[in-house]
């Protein structure tokens, strides 16, 4: 290390350029400060942000953490550090406070680069031009990943004036090869030029410039390097620059790996945490040992069986891979490639638990309380605002009527359509289950456009809201990714379909094209009708009524025509069913009869053929087949002498009697009205009820009682005079028996009451 | 390549003696006791590449990180176990490593429902055994045995198809690494360098289901269907092309569009999704390999040259695939089905002729 600091400029600060969240580059950093024990550290990250940088060496403080601005108007737009415990500008924020010396952030304020990153061509930290520098970098190592490559060179150095050589060599050339064509290249100037001007306000101030270190990206190194000047006072003032508010928040390992770019995320912190805890014991492959130790243990504990043996082999694989390529340690790609051929049988799969635990980790940080209010917190409250709801905001239960139609005779569009606006926010809440909405369905099937909510604030509420903070930076955001997990892990296509039904509530199109994306893919292996067609239903209702809501449920089209076709192939195999399943798969069809009504694109001819098929077929449950004939008159897919050809049929002679009175069962659950008129149809009952014996009509009793149960006393006595027409009788001269029974019926019925229905 | 002698197929180090020697003499790195070369030059000569001027061609083409692995594993003295679905080189792998590694792929056992003990260990000519006694003389070593005396690599095929006491017999000599021979009164020690490669079919599984000790003795790596169509649509059409050759087909080559047509719709029916990603599929009850869907353009090509007109047409295109896909009657018809209807249908003309002859076919 002596060596490097002679070579270098004595007049100059010393500029360590690192990787963002860096274990070897936060250890040999340590090194570097430890050495030059200097008055003033100057890392990169918004200036606006030095008074939060006290919360960052708290002794409660717990990393992973984040600071983050965002502006206080809508469209919010965020930036984000996050800082994990291996993080190089953590740790010199932890050793300024440890050694006494003072620590600054120099890198544009806030406000300013928020403000330019919402101009046009610049986007944070990366251009689509340095991202082709990656992946041909990625493509030269032989690695296929600059990842891999990064660890390989760097993460693995112990060597302090490898790391720094190594990161100065890249982060120049990686500028030789963009500078200029990058899209965000005039940023970089900017932001150079600003850090340049709080170095030299530094000088100004007179420290001496050996005992100032600066920690920057790699790539700016260069940058603060060359002898372009600072930013002037007047520079200063043309930019632009918009309001915003700041926070300190928990972050997650999680959400750290879920994040990409460069400077931004770390697809493997927790193994990156192995790799600072090695650089911290000096044992250059406790990562290496750790990660497949751990692995095991979590194997183990899972229920697993993994032998030592195999961590042995394992890692001996892990150094022979890198030995192949010619490094001494093995990267994470080695580790992991290892694992699974000797722990895994050759399948990710049988460790991809384990390999996720080890590799992301589920740490979580912690922040003292009393740090400042959180993005969606200030987004809940604006939108409270905005929307008109301030008044709810009580402990007392309020009832809030909305009508989502558009409201003429108002001047502004937003007025218009206010109880709108409204709904999808509430029921983003309800989605991030925040107990202060609470939504009352009500008579949600009759008018789609009245919503009926209940309104009450609890301190409960303001917690979930902060908590509601880790999965986005708004009430959107927040919902969108809440959202999007629960179809992730939703199993059921019923379930998947109540989130697009859900997200249409939220007035959130890419969330449910989403989720149809996800029902798409689980779709394939749901075999089950009654699950299709309660899935069918729901994206038919949503097709019905999307309308009202302002979105278009074109997308879902394709989807409800797959689910379709595949209850029509799937429906005449599974009516082989005993009467318990019959039940379901009646209503069932139903459902998908009145989904094929509602919607033209759907393939009626087919639906009509796979109900005929039904209908003819003598081998499937007689009640389904029933049913399925049924439905085709309610079609008028049945003419009169079909009908009747079907009636003598199912209900002759040589079909026993559990079966036809089945068959009749079925068949009247629908258009009884069209049913009561047909005097040919109660004449074949009445001559296949006299066909029976004592025994079989016993057995046909209990289908027959079931079938006319739902039926209402009107239409059982229209029955009745049917019956009385067919049987010659005049309906006036029926005596009626009111005064008690005959003996002769009282007899019956009590030998009816001994009969036992549940043998049947 | 050079010796014009009339042998249907030599080993693979006889084959390719140029490469070897070339990738051999151009040696830079540390060579492995037993090895012929060093572990870099054996991931040269399956991947392809350069040794001094001249071209290695590519042995195995896909998963370049697959075989690291595998050299890697062998580097370690590990056994190394390849598994995968029928027809996914594992055998041809296998081969071009022990050829790479000792010039040599011939110690061979081929893995059987009959194979014994005493193929894997040794066993006795009987009749110098009953004449003489026991002596080294009357001694049929078994391709393992001699890989152990000599310190190379034992290949084994189709391991899972032996019976499990067979299987047994290989853990003491992969734990122990020596042989014991109680007649003659002495134990045969691997030399340095010995290894055994094995394969394994994954539609096998539960045939003669490994056991967990003799797994464990093995380093695994699974070998996967060919990554992209294009790779998929280059290996079929030069297997095509050469069968035809040897079988006279009287047929024209298949052009490139049937070839895509077969290779898309068996990739997608076997990896369960339309190619672009977009539309997850029901999969098949038969595997739909690429060996399959070479032999089905063969059949393909018969059809057309001894019934119809010399070129194939949909029609006869259509019943192999009816023949290929719906192996079992119910689940995979409607699988089928489902994929005619769903993305076929909906593919533009270039496909409508297919679909057409296929869905009459399922009427």
């Amino acid at each position: 290390m002596d060596d490097m600091l002679q070579v270098h400029n004595a007049d100059k600060p010393v500029i360590f350029g690192i990787r963002h969240l860096s274990p070897a580059g936060a250890w040999h950093l340590r090194g570097l400060l430890d050495k030059i024990m200097p008055e003033l550290v100057l890392v990169e990250g918004p200036s606006d942000f030095s008074e939060e940088i006290v919360c960052l060496p708290d002794k409660n403080t717990k990393p992973p953490v984040a600071i983050m601005a965002y502006t206080s108007e809508p469209p919010v737009r965020t930036i984000l550090y996050p800082f994990a415990r291996y993080s190089p500008e953590y740790q010199a924020v932890l050793w300024a406070y440890e050694n006494h010396k003072e620590c600054r952030f120099i890198d544009l304020p806030s406000g300013i680069f928020l403000a330019l990153s919402g101009c046009e061509g610049s986007d944070e930290d990366t251009g689509e031009e340095k991202w082709a520098v990656y992946d041909k970098l990625s493509g030269l190592s032989g690695d296929g990943s600059h990842e891999t490559f990064w660890e390989r060179t760097l993460e693995h150095s112990s060597d302090f004036a490898g790391y720094w050589k190594g990161a100065e060599v890249f982060g120049k050339n990686l500028r030789a090869l963009t500078a200029g064509q990058d899209s965000s290249y005039a940023e970089t100037v900017v932001r150079e030029a600003y850090m340049k001007r709080q170095i030299k306000e530094a000088l100004d101030l007179g420290i001496p410039p050996e005992k100032i270190v600066v920690v920057t990206g790699a790539y700016h190194v260069e940058g603060l390097e060359n002898g372009t000047p600072p930013l002037s006072d007047e520079e200063l003032k043309e930019l632009p620059c918009v309001e915003t508010q700041k926070t300190l928040m928990p972050y997650s390992y999680y959400r750290l790996s879920s994040r990409s770019g460069y400077g931004a995320g770390n697809k493997a912190p927790a193994y990156y945490e192995l790799l600072w805890e090695g650089f911290q014991r000096g044992e250059a492959s406790y990562a290496a040992r750790s990660y497949l130790s751990r692995l095991a243990a979590w194997q183990r504990k899972n229920g697993n069986i993994v032998s030592s043996a195999e961590v042995i082999e394992a890692t001996r694989l892990s150094f022979a891979l890198a030995g192949l390529r010619g490094y001494k340690l093995p990267a994470l790609r080695d580790l992991r490639d290892a694992a699974v051929t000797c722990m895994g049988h050759g399948k990710l799969g049988e460790i991809a638990m384990a390999v996720a635990d080890t590799e992301i980790g589920t740490t979580i940080g912690f922040l003292p309380q009393g740090t400042s209010r959180t993005s969606i917190q200030n987004d809940f409250y604006r939108q409270l605002d905005e929307l008109n709801l301030k008044r709810y905001f009580s402990v007392t239960a309020d009832d809030l009527r909305l009508d989502l139609r558009e409201k003429l005779g108002v001047k502004s569009q937003k007025a218009a359509f206010m109880d709108l606006e409204r709904s999808f926010f509430l029921h983003r809440l309800r989605v991030l289950g925040i107990s202060f909405v609470s939504f009352n369905p009500g008579h949600q099937d009759r008018a789609t456009w009245a919503e009926n909510w209940v309104l009450r604030w609890t301190p409960e509420a303001e917690i979930e809201i902060v908590e509601a903070q880790l999965k986005g930076d708004t009430v959107l955001l927040a919902a969108a990714f809440q959202m999007k997990e629960e179809a992730e892990n939703g199993g059921s296509i019923a379930s998947v379909a109540k989130i697009i039904e859900q997200s249409f509530l939220c007035g959130m199109p890419e969330t449910a094209s989403y989720a149809t994306s996800i029902l798409q893919k689980i779709a394939v292996d749901a075999a089950s009708v009654e699950e299709i067609a309660e899935t069918a239903r729901q994206l038919s209702l949503v097709i019905q009524y999307g309308s009202i809501r302002k979105i278009s449920s074109e997308p879902l089209v394709p989807i409800l025509n797959q689910l379709f076709l595949r209850a029509c192939l799937l429906l005449p195999g599974c009516c082989i069913c005993d009467d318990n399943a019959s039940h379901g798969l009646v209503q069932s069809i139903g459902i998908l009869n009145e989904t094929a009504v509602c919607h033209e694109f759907l393939p009626s001819e087919r639906w009509v053929n796979v109900m005929k098929e039904i209908a003819d077929r003598d081998d499937l449950n007689t009640k389904v087949s029933g049913y399925a004939a049924a439905v085709l008159l309610e079609r008028g897919e049945l003419s009169n002498e079909e009908l009747e050809l079907k009636v003598e049929r199912r209900l002759s002679k040589g079909v026993p009697a559990d079966l036809g009175a089945g068959w009749f069962e079925g068949f009247s659950m629908k258009n009884r009205y069209a049913l009561i008129t047909r005097t040919s149809l109660w004449k074949s009952l009445d001559k296949y009820l006299d066909t029976l014996d004592d025994e079989e009509f016993k057995r046909a009793l209990l289908f027959l009682r079931r079938a006319f149960a739902d039926f209402t006393s009107a239409d059982k006595d229209a029955i009745a005079e049917n019956l009385g027409e067919i049987w010659h009788l005049d309906t006036q001269e029926i005596p009626v028996e009111e005064e008690g029974l005959s003996q002769e019926s009282q007899v019956m019925l009590d030998e009816l009451d001994d009969f036992d229905f549940g043998d049947i | 390549m050079a010796t014009k002698i009339k042998v249907q197929r030599l080993p693979a180090e006889q084959m390719f003696q140029k490469e070897i020697n070339a990738l051999i003499a151009a040696e830079k790195d540390p060579v492995p006791t037993g090895w012929k070369m060093s572990p870099r030059s054996v991931l040269t000569y399956i991947t392809g590449g350069k040794a001094g001027k001249t071209i290695i061609t590519p042995k195995y083409i896909g998963n370049r990180r697959l075989v690291e692995i595998a050299i890697a594993t062998l580097v370690t003295d590990r056994a190394l176990l390849l598994i995968g679905e029928p027809g996914t080189a594992k055998s041809w792998l296998s081969e071009h490593l022990s050829a790479a590694i000792n010039g040599d792929s011939t110690k061979v056992i081929q893995g059987t429902a009959g194979t014994t003990e005493e193929q894997i260990r040794y066993s006795w000519n009987y009749a110098m055994l009953v004449s003489q006694g026991p002596s080294p003389e009357a001694m049929l070593k078994s391709p393992v045995y001699n890989a152990m005396e000599t310190g190379t690599i034992a290949r084994i095929e189709e391991i899972s198809r032996c019976a499990s006491e067979v299987q047994d017999a290989l853990i003491s000599i992969l734990s122990e690494k020596r042989i014991a021979v109680p007649e003659l009164g002495f134990e045969v020690p691997a030399k340095k360098g010995f290894s055994v490669i094995a394969t394994a079919n994954t539609r096998d599984k539960g045939v003669n289901e490994m056991s967990a000790a003799l797994k464990r003795r093995f380093n695994i790596v699974v070998l996967p269907a060919p990554a992209d169509l294009e790779s998929e649509m280059d290996i079929v059409k030069t297997r095509v092309e050469q069968l035809s050759e040897n079988l006279d087909l009287n047929s024209e080559l298949p052009e490139q569009e049937v070839v895509e047509k077969v290779c898309t719709i068996f990739r997608e029916l076997r990896m369960g999704e339309t190619l672009d990603g977009k539309q997850k599929l029901k999969t098949t009850t038969g595997v739909l390999s690429t060996a399959e869907a070479i032999s089905l353009l063969a059949n393909s090509m018969a059809l057309a040259g001894s019934f119809g007109n010399g070129v194939i047409t949909d029609y006869d295109l259509a019943a192999g695939l009816q023949g290929a896909i719906v192996k079992d009657e119910e689940k995979d018809s409607l699988a089928w089905k489902e994929y005619l209807e769903n993305i076929l249908k909906k593919r533009g003309l270039k496909w409508a002729g297919l679909y057409k002859e296929c869905k009459e076919l399922n009427e």
